[in-house]
């Protein structure tokens, strides 16, 4: 039983040969970058361009570090980053449960339309938006907002799609006998439809805030000081133009800072996220 | 009762669709509209047909975008979609360590787009990077992958690949999960091979998983940006200007509102376009 996938592919010992080195070349092709990334951001200046190019640095030093902090307000960039991240999944975590309720399990005029209507925006190019959203805003002097870079974010349909899924596995006796104890429809929502689905809102949290840290265009768009200036829109100040002169340890230092969140987010919860990608196949 | 119902739907409703409809919705149809107007931040919107359209197609650089744009969806797409499902593959076998090289394939999916930027800019250098020293160690001469405009593209879209792949081949492995064990019993005792199980039992069954990488590749292909804007800044020579730049350049640093609505227009068009011959063609076959 436990074994049995492995007479798919590697039966005999050759196969299992090959499907080692294959194994093998993908962990190079797909970790080296990371790994030089990482190795670059603790090397000496003498050592950054050395060659051959070596893969662990002899004199390790945390100087690229303590340059990017003092040159660039990385502090800031990254405080409007986790700001905004949290705000957004908190908003949206909150609307998409409670859309996905109905949607997922009550019977009313307009359901089909309305899904039909949310879900068909997964084959809308974002991009088409920006030039009216910040038209909007701007009309109402909120670009350059936190309001600009949380709020908007929270009309994604995702996680909607995602509870609602959730939400429809959830046996119907539960919801008649809570409702029949007089619990009524909100109570059922907050004390046993919430609880049995964690997972779930765990899945749609994470990649809310995942999606939220990476978001380049928008923000690049709607923020133009660093007072709100996310890390990815600051990040990208670092190179092309004056930052072309920038030694490559600091950039990879910078790299290492803005990966850290979201790669320790992802090493302690990959399944959610596995999960996330699976059920909608929806980056983002 | 059953109005109590409707009524109780539309109250759990409200708080998203508020959202949805200020925020998707009617700049979606605003969109549409201001593709049909004359629109600089300052002077009152006018209506003006089809100009815009007529102004972006007879803009050299809004051809050249579209031109480049095309190119980077035909170098992604297949090896997104063959490399997605080869990993998928060979990560679904149960070996020691499959679980450790799904995460380092996975783990570029949580590295934004500026550090992808930044990281394989400095990997594709000709004179400093580590793709040429490992070329030339197997005796290949030095590219100048991102300042030669043949290059340019390519080096893009290996980039892509790389950071990308990722979301494809989760979505493959959770559909080969799906596939019994039972039916590859069956054929193998029926005599069938490795390869005609992958033909007539694999396959088949995989057809829901590939039409929706087919199109989410293709989609967020057409979709390129941040990538071309940290790494080369659309050039060189516009080797690598993509829809999206154009529209950012058209509309906030041109400030011409207009034709930058028309081009997302068009962007959509593009992309529906590409999505309705995608389930046609996976219907077909």
């Amino acid at each position: 039983m436990q074994d049995q996938r492995s007479n798919r592919a590697g039966k005999s010992l050759g196969g299992r040969t090959l499907a080692y080195v294959l194994m093998i070349v993908v962990t190079a092709l797909w970790g080296a970058p990371i790994l030089w990334m990482l190795v670059t951001s603790i090397k000496p200046e003498s050592e950054i361009y050395a060659y051959p190019p070596t893969w662990i640095p002899d004199a390790p030093t945390l100087e690229a570090y303590g340059a990017l902090f003092q040159r660039f307000p990385m502090l800031t960039w990254f405080r409007n980053s986790a700001v905004v991240g949290i705000l957004t999944t908190a908003l949206t975590l909150a609307v998409d449960a409670l859309a996905a309720y109905p949607l997922a399990r009550m019977q009313f005029p307009g359901r089909r339309v309305i899904m039909g209507v949310i879900f068909a925006t997964f084959l809308l190019p974002y991009e088409l938006l920006f030039v009216p959203l910040f038209l909007g805003l701007n009309s109402y002097g909120l670009v350059d907002s936190i309001f600009s870079l949380t709020v908007p974010a929270s009309a994604n349909a995702f996680g909607v799609f995602l509870l609602t899924q959730f939400f429809q596995a959830v046996p119907r006796e539960l919801e008649d006998a809570a409702i029949m104890d007089g619990c009524g429809r909100f109570g059922f929502f907050w004390r046993i439809l919430l609880p049995l689905t964690k997972p779930g809102l765990a899945t749609v949290a994470i990649f809310t805030f995942v999606a939220s840290w990476n978001n380049f265009f928008w923000p690049l768009i709607a923020t133009n000081s660093d007072e709100t200036r996310t890390l990815p829109v600051g990040l990208a100040t670092l190179v092309g133009g004056a930052g072309m002169s920038m030694k490559q340890s600091v950039l990879m230092a910078s790299a290492v800072v803005a990966t850290l969140p979201t790669a320790l987010f992802f090493l302690a919860l990959q399944r959610h996220f596995v999960r996330g990608i699976a059920a909608t196949g929806i980056k983002g | 009762m059953r109005s109590g119902m409707t009524l109780a739907a539309y109250l759990f409703l409200s708080p998203y669709l508020a959202l949805f409809i200020a925020f998707m919705l009617l700049p979606t149809l605003a969109a549409i509209g201001i593709s049909f107007m004359r629109w600089d931040i300052l002077g009152a919107p006018e209506f003006i047909g089809l100009d815009n359209y007529r102004q972006i197609f007879g803009d050299p650089l809004f051809l050249t975008a579209i031109k480049n744009t095309f190119y980077f969806v035909f170098l992604t797409a297949i090896p997104m979609v063959v490399l997605g499902l080869a990993l998928a593959m060979l990560l679904d076998q149960k070996l020691k360590g499959t679980a450790f090289v799904r995460t380092v394939v996975f783990l570029p999916y949580v590295v934004m787009v500026s550090t992808v930027g930044i990281l394989w800019g400095w990997l594709f250098d000709k004179g400093t990077g580590l793709v040429n020293y490992y070329l030339t160690t197997i005796g290949i001469e030095p590219i100048a992958w991102l300042k030669d405009p043949h290059w340019s593209m390519p080096a893009l879209a290996i980039t892509t690949i790389w950071w990308t792949v990722n979301t494809n081949m989760i979505i493959f492995l959770a559909a080969l999960q799906d596939i019994s064990e039972e039916l590859h019993d069956a054929a193998t005792l029926d005599g069938a091979g490795p390869w005609q199980r992958f033909v007539y039992i694999t396959l088949p069954l995989l057809r829901p998983a590939m039409a929706l990488v087919t199109a989410l590749t293709i989609i967020n292909g057409w979709r390129v940006f941040g990538q071309a804007y940290v790494m080369t800044q659309g050039g060189p020579e516009a080797s690598t200007f993509v829809i999206v730049q154009y529209i950012y350049l058209t509309a906030f640093q041109n400030f011409e509102m207009g034709p930058a609505a028309a081009a997302g227009v068009v962007l959509l068009l593009i992309t529906l376009l590409f999505s309705l011959a995608q389930m046609k063609l996976m219907k077909a076959i």
